[in-house]
């Protein structure tokens, strides 16, 4: 017995002298702790903003973002594009190339740079070649200036040359080509663009180290080097940020937040974003083909509720298919509030006041989408609309969208770029019906033709007119239900300085102004 | 020599194993609906790059073709392209699979560290207070859902609170990972002579190593516990006391070799599991390998990631029970094949 008892005091003693783990990094690294890997370095094959995070810093783009007041915008600026002039009719597009940008091996980002890189990502074919997909043609007119032909003329194109897919590779990248892949294996693991970073390790799973360049162009960064850490879990992320191992946590868990924000060195920060949630009906399917139908569910959500249960009040309602801080958004636009009572007349007008069984489909994606669904069938009951929910895998609910396989369903949706096109276009286009935007598989020909032609100028007050005008008609057909625009909470290190949020970069990082006490 | 003949025969026996296993996973994996190119080509894809991704990957092409095309590939000890990252999937096994082999073999030295000393201590003290003791410890292991103890007792305590042992991830980001050799950090660490990385990599290893060793180490205290209790009160062990050979030697020459048997059954069994079960282990402590792996490939409906991940698994199944069935016999010699 007592050797048992002096086995378990000296136990004890041996953790009392344990040196604290010291991992904390010094004051020239930021680290990051995020909760997914990278899937490919290569800006023309991915669509993820995950892959984004890494690849964006170590590129330019003939425009960026400006930031305005210490604020991200949504409007753009010269980058590795001095100037550009179009032409009357919106369809050429003539850029001059900054002089004195050079990618690592010395060559020089010039005319011929810029259209390798399009030409390449619009060849490739996936994801990001829809972003630039207006482009017609390209002739270099002399080494530093570029004339760009559309296929028509395009209101978002300035805004669509900020996007990742329109990075400026390195022309070399080609000597590492195989079976003519464009030199999509290499560029699926390395880096090659003139950005303030370059990526110096991926190990897969663990982390992506960034290096900064001390030469950039546009000024060194502040920081020398950023480690990007996987960690799957929100809570790992959590604890790592209070112990001071990562500088910012990200997605963490809005019922962790509360408690980080009685952490006196952590700063909880929130902005809005772009990212909205939804409910896709199935306008094809009958009984949703019927606008009363489609009202009468408008009428039945608690959207407040949902905020405040889901979100814990880090959001607002969605007014419109437009979200807040986007132009086009149309602040006076009808909005609709929980009212049992026009549901249920709207319900009895359409033929279905003895009740209606409908089906939502969603899958485990989004943390909130059971939630909300629970939410909805509540809602639903009380206007006598019986809802099912059926959760499935992700690969099955994407497939099922497409097909039109399904009579309501839940969505997010994030804009590419800073145009009310993203929306606009993408939901409500009847020639965009299933994956590719237009999900509620709505056709309204005046619609229609509001949006393609808003879509075809450049004067952005006629574009805002022209989409008001559509909206104000969605509205009274109820393609969606609209729930929500998600606040993102940022949360990081209180010696972290100069992050700026951009609602188009979401998950990404201004890496090159952010430093560290 | 019979049993080289036996090895032989049973390694001849895989073959047809690992068939039937590729052709159930394909069939399993191609039945659940959905169109991994339209997974893969981002959220907003347009119809055009949705069908240019079908076409890169073979998608287009009929199922039967598609077999026939990676079993021939699997011949040649090719696994094919992973669709979600566009890289061969052999080189994902690369830089997964041995951070999951070195997590499983570090439970299982902890599993039979702690777990066999345990068991006999158990037994020996039979109803008292080491017994007590080791049995209220193994009923916490198998009780104990995982992701609490991992979450709430190990990283809470060991990492937020007492600050003692680092988080999760395999180490510190101030150490690189050592050269490539065998993918297993302690062993490269040592190979190139780094023993700072070493001592990181063991530090990191040693929470996640003993939460997914619990459950095991428990089941083998309490195997080790049971079948050491009735070996001792048999009569060639009251034959070896009568003869005054000393304690120590009755317990572990004669009582512990013969409660070796069903240790090594479950430990066989156990590796197995641990090697493809471990996903939650690895998603709490950050640690890169296959479970979270195959899981993101599923989700996306990534059938070659898939399919070679399972065949790994299957490989590895397979062997270790062979290895198991033949240490039988050198355990015991009345056991002949």
């Amino acid at each position: 017995m007592k050797r048992w008892i002096g086995i378990v005091q000296m136990v004890f003693f041996l953790s009392l002298i344990g040196a604290p783990w010291v991992g904390a990094a010094g004051p020239d690294t930021l680290v990051v702790g995020v909760s997914s890997d990278i899937h490919t370095l290569d800006s023309g094959v991915s669509s993820d903003n995950y892959d984004w995070r890494q690849i964006y810093p170590c590129y330019d783009r003939l425009v960026k973002y400006k930031v305005i007041n210490g604020k991200g915008s949504t409007e753009v600026e010269p980058q590795a594009a001095e100037s550009w002039s179009v032409s009357d009719d919106g369809t050429v597009w003539t850029f001059k190339i900054r002089k004195g940008m050079a990618f690592d091996d010395g060559t020089a980002l010039d005319a011929t740079a810029v259209k390798f890189s399009f030409e390449r990502t619009l060849k490739i074919g996936k994801g990001p070649a829809d972003n630039i997909g207006a482009i017609k043609a390209m002739r270099i007119v002399d080494p530093y200036t570029l004339e760009v032909t559309l296929k028509n003329a395009y209101g978002p194109f300035l805004q669509t040359l900020a996007t990742d897919g329109a990075n400026i590779v390195n022309p070399n990248i080609m000597k590492h080509e195989k079976g003519g892949d464009l030199a999509q294996a290499w560029l699926a693991e390395h880096t090659d663009g003139s950005g303030p970073f370059k990526l110096v390790e991926w190990t897969r799973g663990q982390r992506a180290v960034l290096e900064a360049k001390s030469n950039y162009w546009g000024g060194a960064p502040k920081v020398k080097k950023v480690v990007v850490r996987f960690m799957a879990e929100s809570a790992d992320r959590r604890m790592a940020l209070e112990r001071g191992d990562i500088d910012i946590a990200e997605n963490i868990l809005i019922d962790q937040i509360p408690a980080l924000e009685k952490n006196p060195d952590v700063a909880v920060q929130r902005y809005p974003s772009q990212l909205v949630e939804y409910v896709y009906i199935n306008n094809q399917k009958s009984p949703l083909d019927n606008p009363k139908v489609r009202q009468a569910l408008c009428y039945a959500v608690d959207y407040q509720g949902i905020i405040d249960y889901v979100l814990q009040g880090n959001g607002v309602q969605m007014r419109g298919p437009v979200p807040k801080g986007m132009w086009g958004h149309k602040s006076d636009l009808f909005q609709h509030t929980l009212d049992a009572a026009k549901a249920k007349s709207l319900l009895k007008e359409a033929g279905f006041g003895s009740g209606l069984n409908l089906t939502l489909i969603y899958s485990e994606r989004r943390s909130s989408w059971e939630q909300i669904a629970t939410i909805l069938q509540s809602n639903f009951a009380q206007i006598g609309v019986t809802l099912k929910l059926q959760l499935m895998a992700n690969p099955t609910l994407r497939d099922r969208v497409d097909k039109g396989d399904f009579e309501l369903c839940l969505g997010a949706w994030s804009p590419d770029f800073a145009d009310p096109f993203m929306f606009m276009n993408f939901w409500f286009d009847s020639k965009l019906w299933g994956l590719p935007g237009n999900r509620s598989f709505y056709k309204n020909d005046e619609v229609d033709a509001l949006i393609r032609k808003a879509a075809s100028i450049a004067d952005q007050g006629q574009r805002t007119q022209l989409y008001q005008k559509a909206q104000e008609i969605i509205m009274d057909d109820a393609p969606y239900i609209f729930l929500y625009q998600v606040q993102t909470v940022v949360p990081m290190r209180k010696n972290v300085h100069g992050y700026v949020y951009n609602p188009m970069l979401e998950s990404m990082y201004n890496f090159e102004s952010i430093s560290k006490e | 020599m019979r049993i080289l003949q036996y090895i032989l025969r049973r390694l001849f026996y895989m073959i047809p194993v690992l068939f039937g296993v590729t052709i159930l996973v394909f069939v399993i994996s191609h039945a659940i609906p959905g169109d991994p190119a339209k997974m893969i080509a981002g959220p907003k894809a347009s119809r055009q790059a949705i069908e240019n991704i079908r076409k890169s990957h073979g998608l287009d092409q009929p199922l039967p073709i598609q077999y026939i095309r990676f079993v021939t590939g699997l011949v040649k000890g090719d696994l094919g392209v992973s669709i979600r990252n566009h890289r061969p999937v052999t080189h994902d096994l690369k830089d997964f699979l041995p951070a999951t082999l070195e997590l499983t073999l570090a439970s299982i030295v902890i599993c039979l560290g702690v777990g066999i000393p345990l068991g006999i201590i158990s037994a020996v003290h039979r109803n008292r207070l080491p017994d007590h003791f080791t049995r209220v410890f193994s009923v916490f292991g198998v009780s104990m859902p995982v992701f609490w103890l991992g979450l709430m007792l190990l990283l809470l305590l060991f990492y937020r609170n007492l600050g003692w042992l680092p988080g999760s991830g395999r180490l510190d980001i101030d150490f690189s990972p050592p050269v490539h050799v065998t993918g297993l950090y302690l062993i490269d660490s040592l190979l190139d002579g780094q023993f700072d990385t070493f001592f990181n990599a063991a530090a990191h290893i040693l929470l996640p190593a003993f939460c997914l060793s619990y459950v095991y180490l428990a089941i083998v205290t309490r195997i080790v516990r049971s079948s050491m209790i009735e070996v001792l009160g048999q009569d060639f062990i009251i034959t070896a006391r009568a003869n005054g050979i000393a304690e120590t030697a009755i317990v572990l020459k004669h009582a512990f070799k013969n409660s070796l048997i069903p240790t090594v059954t479950i430990t066989g069994l156990s590796f197995g599991e641990l090697l493809g079960g471990a996903i939650l282990t690895e998603t709490i402590f950050g640690w890169p390998g296959m479970g979270k792996y195959v899981v993101d490939s599923v989700n996306y409906l990534d059938f070659p990631a898939i399919m070679g991940f399972t065949l790994i698994v299957a490989l590895v199944y397979v062997s270790i029970n062979l290895l198991v069935d033949v240490l039988y016999a050198f355990l015991n010699p009345r056991i002949q094949y």
